[in-house]
């Protein structure tokens, strides 16, 4: 518990640092959010009246006032409010979240189910043709640009082959499998470069697992190389693998702003473009808000799960 | 019969300029470095001299030839202007070249001293300092590039220098790290207390030896800076018309993917072999420095 308690208040800083970051980077944009919403409603509103507004919201107090209102804010859930839909940014935000979820959990779910098996395998069997394929593969899935792999499959699998839609996103609760055929596409070509990545720390992790001494044993008390892999070596080798999967959630977010674009889904990181491209600041701050909460999050959860499985960690 | 004692040096040991060419025949002999530093070199090979026989020019417009299938007379086809795929993927490997080259020396050499710094100094500004940077690299890096480049605007010289800021962080804890280690060093001790000014112990003592590392996560950075670049450009926010990048060719080449697919999936490869090609060469390098490291990837 003592553990626990340690990683969350580690975490503080990070969080309270990279608000401010945001915060700093939305004020260093031309002109007040005020001007902003003048300028895009195209009102002919007085100056007196933005003068009002800009006093109602706190835009003329000092820089510090102004995080901390914004932050005051933010913990009681207002986000602000989104000048290009007309709407309060969390009803614009919250649609978007479970498309992206979904694709990238089904991405990083795929990429557990190849990378560790073939992480194994090629840390057992190395150069082996297997291996040199295991090696090859990193190297590619680890330059592809996700609208090379998109455009590929859009191209050969959707307009081609006419399998799978191309674009767009359906939810599960309304057709379900439809929602899966609008699912494989994007969730493919995220989780390639997530195997790339996973593959080869499984297989270092493993190699390294193999040489030590209680595997020497369990192979000398005559087991078979499948349960001395799977059964011993797994144990310990899967830990740093999950420490990885942690860190590339926010790869993933940063491949979720390709990958929406490329397949026209309307999620998060589609949005956040979006925003950027019509100045919505208020959604850009919040959607940059919320992506580093939840890999902050991700972290202290893969932290936390590293000590419980490892009492090694939870000591020093 | 005497020898000489230069003569005696030379049959001993190999000159300078035989250790060079032995030392590249064995990078070759590493299957990363050589395919790596091929697939650089043609890159540069082409936006150095390819351009200049290519006979078309990437703005001619062929109005004969609007979306037209490759053929004989346009390897890859045109796009919807009628301009040459080809000519044009030549030309835009320039800039995009350019971005990915400038970021990456500008993220080192502001990277690089402030490693320097925060690791020998140590201390609060190195606490502080590093928790900066954790906070910087907590933020997915397109999604911090994103907001850089709404902040700066578009165009390539913004897009380089988002880029640039995203990368810093990396230089910075590397180069810190390798301080860390080098400054118990006797031979740094030795010129701290000679009474070597801070300056000339962290440039002449420490960076020389922390150098190796360094250049391979500068080759490594030029592929993330190449793939970001493309990325944002793709996304709208990077190369504005007229200039083109790969990026932004992939952008309008995606409207016409089904009759054209050449148009988008060529510049696409391009961007895929030239970032292949810097980390390939980075993973060698770094094998070539680091031996141990070769026997498990």
């Amino acid at each position: 518990m003592q553990f626990v308690i340690k990683r969350v208040l580690a975490a503080i800083p990070v969080v309270f640092l990279t608000s401010v970051i945001i915060f700093s980077l939305m004020r260093l944009l031309p002109g007040d959010p005020i001007t902003v919403m003048a300028g895009q409603s195209q009102s002919d509103a007085s100056p007196e009246l933005l003068q009002q507004l800009r006093h109602q919201y706190g835009f003329d107090r000092p820089v510090y006032v102004q995080y901390g209102l914004w932050v005051q804010r933010a913990l009681s859930g207002d986000l602000g409010y989104s000048v290009y839909n007309r709407l309060p940014v969390w009803d614009v935000l919250r649609p978007r979240i479970l498309p992206t979820a979904q694709i990238g959990l089904t991405a990083w779910i795929l990429a557990i189910l190849v990378s560790l098996p073939l992480g194994a395998y090629t840390a057992v069997r190395m150069n082996s043709w297997v291996d040199w394929l295991g090696t090859a593969l990193a190297l590619i899935g680890a330059a592809m640009p996700y609208f090379l792999t998109g455009g590929l499959f859009i191209y050969f699998v959707a307009m081609r082959g006419g399998m799978l839609p191309a674009s767009g996103f359906v939810s599960p609760f309304v057709d379900f499998w439809q929602s899966v055929r609008t699912t494989i596409l994007p969730a493919l070509t995220l989780t390639f470069a997530l195997i790339a990545v996973l593959t080869r720390q499984a297989r270092s992790s493993f190699a390294e697992t193999m040489q030590l001494a209680y595997i020497r044993t369990a192979r000398a008390k005559g087991l078979g190389e499948g349960a001395v892999v799977f059964r011993h070596a797994a144990q310990n080798a899967i830990l740093p693998v999950v420490t990885i999967l942690g860190l590339q959630l926010g790869s993933l977010f940063s491949g979720a702003v390709v990958t929406e674009t490329v397949f026209a889904v309307p999620g998060v990181g589609r949005l956040l473009v979006d925003a950027i491209l019509s100045r919505d600041y208020a959604v850009v701050q919040a959607v940059v808000l919320f992506i580093t909460l939840s890999v902050v999050l991700a972290n202290l959860l893969v932290d936390i799960a590293y000590g419980l499985l490892d009492p090694r960690i939870k000591q020093s | 019969m005497t020898l000489a004692p230069e003569s005696l040096g030379r049959s001993s040991r190999p000159s300078r300029r035989q250790r060079l060419f032995r030392s590249m025949l064995d990078a070759l002999r590493n299957p990363l470095l050589a395919v790596g530093g091929f697939l650089v070199l043609i890159q540069l090979v082409a936006v150095l001299f390819v351009g200049h026989i290519l006979p078309f020019g990437p703005n001619t417009m062929d109005y004969n030839a609007l979306l037209g299938a490759p053929g004989a007379s346009h390897l890859l086809g045109t796009d919807e202007l009628g301009r040459d795929i080809l000519s044009r993927l030549v030309d835009g490997a320039r800039l995009s070249l350019s971005v990915g080259l400038g970021s990456v020396a500008m993220a080192a050499l502001i990277g690089v001293p402030l490693g320097l710094v925060a690791g020998y100094l140590g201390g609060a500004f190195d606490a502080i300092f590093m928790r900066l940077i954790d906070s910087i690299i907590a933020l997915p890096p397109l999604v911090l590039a994103l907001t850089i480049a709404a902040v700066l605007g578009t165009g390539l010289v913004n897009t380089t220098i988002a880029i640039a800021i995203v990368a810093i962080p990396a230089f910075t804890r590397l180069v810190r790290g390798q301080v860390l280690s080098l400054k118990t060093n006797d031979y740094v001790l030795a010129a701290e207390s000679l009474g070597a000014p801070t300056w000339l112990i962290l440039f002449r003592h420490i960076l020389p030896n922390a150098i190796n590392p360094v250049i391979v996560q500068a080759s490594l950075a030029i592929g993330f800076a190449i793939i970001t670049e493309s990325s944002l450009s793709f996304i709208g926010l990077g190369a504005q018309p007229p200039q083109s990048t790969w990026g932004s060719m992939v952008q309008v080449g995606f409207q016409y993917l089904e009759l054209q697919p050449f148009y988008a999936l060529a510049p696409a490869t391009m961007i895929f072999l030239a970032v292949l090609g810097f980390n390939m060469l980075g993973e060698g390098l770094r094998q070539q420095f680091d031996p141990a490291s070769r026997g498990i990837k």
